[in-house]
């Protein structure tokens, strides 16, 4: 094709300069924000440490989302995300910043985890049944390797991509494609087993076997959702000027298809439970349809499903930029409302409380995300010039 | 009708891409454009306005929900109501999983029907088809605005974006 040589000419083989703005407020904020978290440990335990892992886990989710989303892609032989692929990977960049607000858990296992309280096991049968899983050492063993298992492929899936780069052979495209579904194998063991061990056995009482795949539907929407916002803000800003309006669409079917899944799955675990009305399994949503948790419930499946379907549906829709970014929004805020609806519930049935923890613990893990994704985009090679898959993606039209 | 239609073929899908564009651009009035399989860009080249296809498949998609619903709340509700579970008769959740399958049904189905009966694609249609357009060959018909001598003009610019070869036809159907 005529155009490619041109097209080929205006990549830039440079990272992006982010605004200092932008870094120094990041900087600010994460300070800030994880400021007050660390006081709120003193003040008000339980509520920072809810928050800590609501938002630590949401961020994490993303930069694990990111690298998820590159797998998924190299495995199905994908060419058209190959011109931004650069940003799912600066959001796997994120993964050991995210393993270690994870990590700043362990020591309040006890405070935070009703089945590490002390006594607890003496007084109460059904969790000592439980207690060859549930005790804290094997709790901190599991997490370490889950995260470990995290950080090294995010880690070997990045310097692939960057060796592609230099090298620019076949063989590493290859790789790429092995190591990913090594990656998506593992991810999906070690995830549920996280899904269950943090957010699940906050109840441990209560017991849902699709929780995990669950937690997957909104990782991968909200993934979408922050890649999609990440690139229109890039190309907004001039560094990704290789984005046309059908990465747009093809992103917006993502985002659609997604929060569709995670309808499904959501319902799929709601009807289950209602139907069978066994005691044991609807205390959860008896909690979460109680008082002011009501509102929240409803609110959560509007937020996560109705409206982005309902605005998604047009076509148009998905190829429309600021339209594309309210939606994103609003998927984004949803997801952040699921996690809170799986946290906080079951160690404060009395109803919504939302303030000032709650808020320095999003602002604070948005602050440090950004930090590690501005980070990687400055250092990094917006577009990777080393991908067979660059021209076509280059000329993808739907 | 019986306007002659210019045929022109092409070997491959760049050309007939940019063959379409010259055409219109040109000013002659595209009839239509025939490729073995989709080709990506040609809705944008030919200038089509956007299916209609998606308000069928928006309305019967509604149109099931809305009849699976009132289905479900009939029987269940007012026609035979049956104690399930101890559950209210009028239980929400229980009509969902038949509401969506119903939604998806309705508008599957009505979609390819309003497609097959658009295209005119059913039993006793008869349609002329042109050769190896369902093989290898890609098709431009140009009809001619006023006067049947414009097609030499039009001949002469696809014979420039590559077409191994036109072809006058008397009568297209549409």
């Amino acid at each position: 094709m005529s155009a490619s040589t041109h097209e080929e000419a205006a990549v830039s083989t440079s990272g992006f300069e982010v605004p200092p703005a932008v870094h120094r407020a990041a900087q600010v904020l994460a300070g800030v924000g994880l400021g007050i978290l660390v006081a709120g440990l003193a003040i008000a335990r339980e509520r920072a440490l809810t928050s800590l892992l609501t938002s630590g886990f949401y961020f994490l989710c993303l930069g694990l989302g990111g690298a998820v989303f590159l797998a998924l892609m190299y495995v199905a032989n994908a060419g058209w995300f190959t011109v931004f692929k650069r940003i799912p990977e600066a959001f796997a960049a994120y993964v050991p910043w995210g393993a270690v607000t994870i990590l700043a858990l362990l020591p309040f296992v006890s405070s935070l985890y009703p089945w590490a309280k002390p006594g607890v096991m003496e007084t109460d049968h059904l969790l000592h049944e439980k207690a060859a899983f549930l005790n804290v050492p094997f709790f901190a063993v599991r997490m370490v390797v889950m995260l470990a298992v995290w950080v090294g492929f995010t880690w070997m899936l990045r310097r692939i991509s960057l060796r592609q780069d230099a090298e620019r052979s076949l063989e590493l495209a290859g790789r790429n494609v092995k190591v990913s579904a090594v990656f998506l194998v593992l991810f999906s063991l070690t995830f549920c087993l996280a899904a269950f061990d943090w957010l699940m056995t906050l109840e441990p009482h209560w017991f849902s076997t699709i929780y995990a795949l669950y937690n997957i539907a909104g990782l991968l929407s909200s993934t979408v959702c922050a890649i999609t916002v990440t690139a229109i803000l890039l190309h907004r800003a001039g560094a990704l000027p290789q984005l046309n309006t059908s990465h747009l669409h093809d992103l917006g079917k993502l985002m659609f298809g997604f929060a569709t899944l995670w309808a499904y799955l959501w319902f799929s675990q709601f009807l289950l439970i209602w139907y069978a009305n066994i005691p044991e399994e609807t205390v959860y949503f008896v909690t979460r349809l109680h008082g002011t948790w009501a509102v929240a419930f409803y609110v959560n499946v509007a937020l996560n499903w109705a409206l982005p379907f309902v605005l998604l549906l047009p076509r148009p829709a998905k190829r429309n930029p600021s339209h594309l970014l309210r939606v994103a929004a609003i998927l984004l805020v949803g997801r952040w409302l699921d996690l809170y609806l799986m946290v906080v519930p079951g160690g404060q049935p009395d109803g919504v409380a939302l303030g000032v923890f709650e808020l320095a613990g999003f602002v604070g893990m948005a602050a440090l995300f950004t930090l590690a994704v501005t980070r990687t985009v400055r250092s990094t090679p917006m577009v990777p010039v080393g991908d067979p898959y660059l021209v076509e993606s280059l000329h993808h039209h739907t | 009708m019986s306007a002659p239609v210019l045929i022109g073929y092409f070997d491959n899908e760049a050309q007939v891409l940019d063959a379409t564009r010259a055409v219109r651009e040109a000013g002659f009035v595209l009839h239509d454009v025939y490729t073995p399989y989709a080709v990506h860009g040609l809705d944008d080249a030919m200038g089509l306005k956007p299916s209609r296809l998606t308000w069928v498949c928006f309305g019967a998609g509604l149109l099931g929900c809305t009849l699976a619903l009132s289905l479900q709340y009939y029987t269940s509700v007012v026609s035979w109501p049956l104690n399930v579970g101890g559950k209210p008769f009028n239980s929400f959740p229980a009509f969902i999983p038949v509401t969506f399958e119903l939604t998806v049904l309705f508008a599957a189905l009505a979609t390819v029907a309003a497609f097959l009966a658009r295209a005119k694609l059913f039993p006793g249609s008869r349609r002329s088809v042109l050769p190896r357009v369902t093989d290898d060959r890609f098709a431009i018909a140009v009809a001619p605005r006023e006067a049947p001598s414009e097609l030499d003009a039009a001949e002469d610019l696809m014979r420039r974006h590559g077409a191994v070869a036109t072809d006058l036809l008397e009568e297209v159907a549409s």
